[in-house]
């Protein structure tokens, strides 16, 4: 394997998206420059990730500027219908849930009644009482 | 951190607890603009466009993923959507991020910790801000904030391959700016 062909798959190994394995391990192992090249990517990417917790100092009065953005009143008004529109959810769920399993019970109810008048059709009467036949 | 009471408390109509959402994360979502779109006015404004999306997302929002990591992608959208209104996309050399520059010098200049740490780190900042807007989002979205390249190349509307290529550019760029001694192994 050739130290281009190497090169291109280094950031990859170094975010550990990719094992070093087979012809690319045996090539780092005998390549410094192509070793030496995988750590300075290491590097790059360890110190990427550190930077989401340095923060920069906003302009003063950020806070304020993005709270007057959306005024407690709005805010208050939009939760309370974020607090509505759960509720109003939740009793569509429930009244769904009941529709839902009173459908399921009245099937299997309708089902049984009808498998069981079916099964009546085959079976054979009852014999007549015995006086009867005799009057006859 | 914003907890589950929090957001519990967001979602019960107190309306201080929205307050205190941003109270708590408005440095991290204002570095993240700066950082992605380079000037420190139009950070505040993708900042504040950020949480006007979030507000009205909140009940969209129902704790699969962390808070912050919910939000960082709010953020991601509402950069990339300033970004294209201002055309600033499609300019590859464009951009230099002047303002990112000077808030990482300034940023260093006043933190001591910051000054204590390896000095590669500053130089990581600065270089990341002069990369051009179209090479700096991936790398940022990615390697800062944790990003994969599918959701990027979503909010940027390209391929994920295209990320990678933009990806695997805007690294190149940092390393040899990181590491200028090295640019000779580049083959």
């Amino acid at each position: 394997m050739t130290c281009e062909e190497v090169r291109a798959q280094l950031p990859q190994l170094a975010e550990g998206g990719l094992r070093a394995a087979g012809a690319v391990e045996e090539h780092l192992a005998g390549c410094e420059a192509c070793s030496a090249e995988l750590r300075r990517y290491r590097a790059l990417i360890l110190e990427l990730a550190a930077l989401r917790e340095v923060l920069l100092e906003p302009a003063e009065g950020l806070l304020g500027r993005l709270l007057a953005e959306v005024p407690e009143e709005r805010r208050r008004r939009f939760l309370e219908r974020v607090v509505a529109d759960e509720l109003l959810h939740r009793a569509a769920f429930s009244v769904g849930g009941v529709v839902v399993g009173a459908s399921a019970i009245g099937l299997l109810w309708w089902r049984t009644n009808r498998r069981g008048s079916v099964s009546l059709e085959g079976v054979p009467r009852p014999a007549a009482p015995a006086a009867d036949a005799a009057s006859i | 951190m914003v907890t589950r009471e929090l957001l519990a408390a967001c979602r019960r109509g107190d309306p201080k607890a929205f307050e205190e959402v941003v109270r708590r994360t408005h440095r991290h979502v204002y570095t993240q603009a700066l950082r992605l779109v380079g000037d420190r006015h139009e950070a505040e404004d993708v900042a504040q466009e950020a949480y006007l999306r979030a507000f009205r997302g909140l009940p969209g929002f129902r704790g699969d993923a962390r808070f912050e990591t919910w939000l960082y992608r709010i953020v991601a959208n509402a950069a990339v959507s300033h970004l294209r209104r201002r055309g600033r996309f499609g300019q590859p050399t464009a951009d230099p991020g002047e303002d990112l520059a000077t808030d990482v010098e300034a940023a260093s200049r006043r933190d001591p910790s910051l000054e204590d740490q390896a000095v590669d780190r500053d130089a990581l900042s600065l270089a990341l801000a002069e990369l051009p807007v179209g090479l700096r989002i991936p790398v940022v979205l990615k390697d800062v904030y944790g990003m994969s390249c599918r959701e990027i190349g979503e909010e940027l509307g390209v391929s994920e391959g295209a990320v990678k290529v933009r990806l695997h550019r805007g690294r190149r760029r940092l390393k040899r700016a990181l590491f200028p001694e090295a640019t000779n192994d580049d083959v």
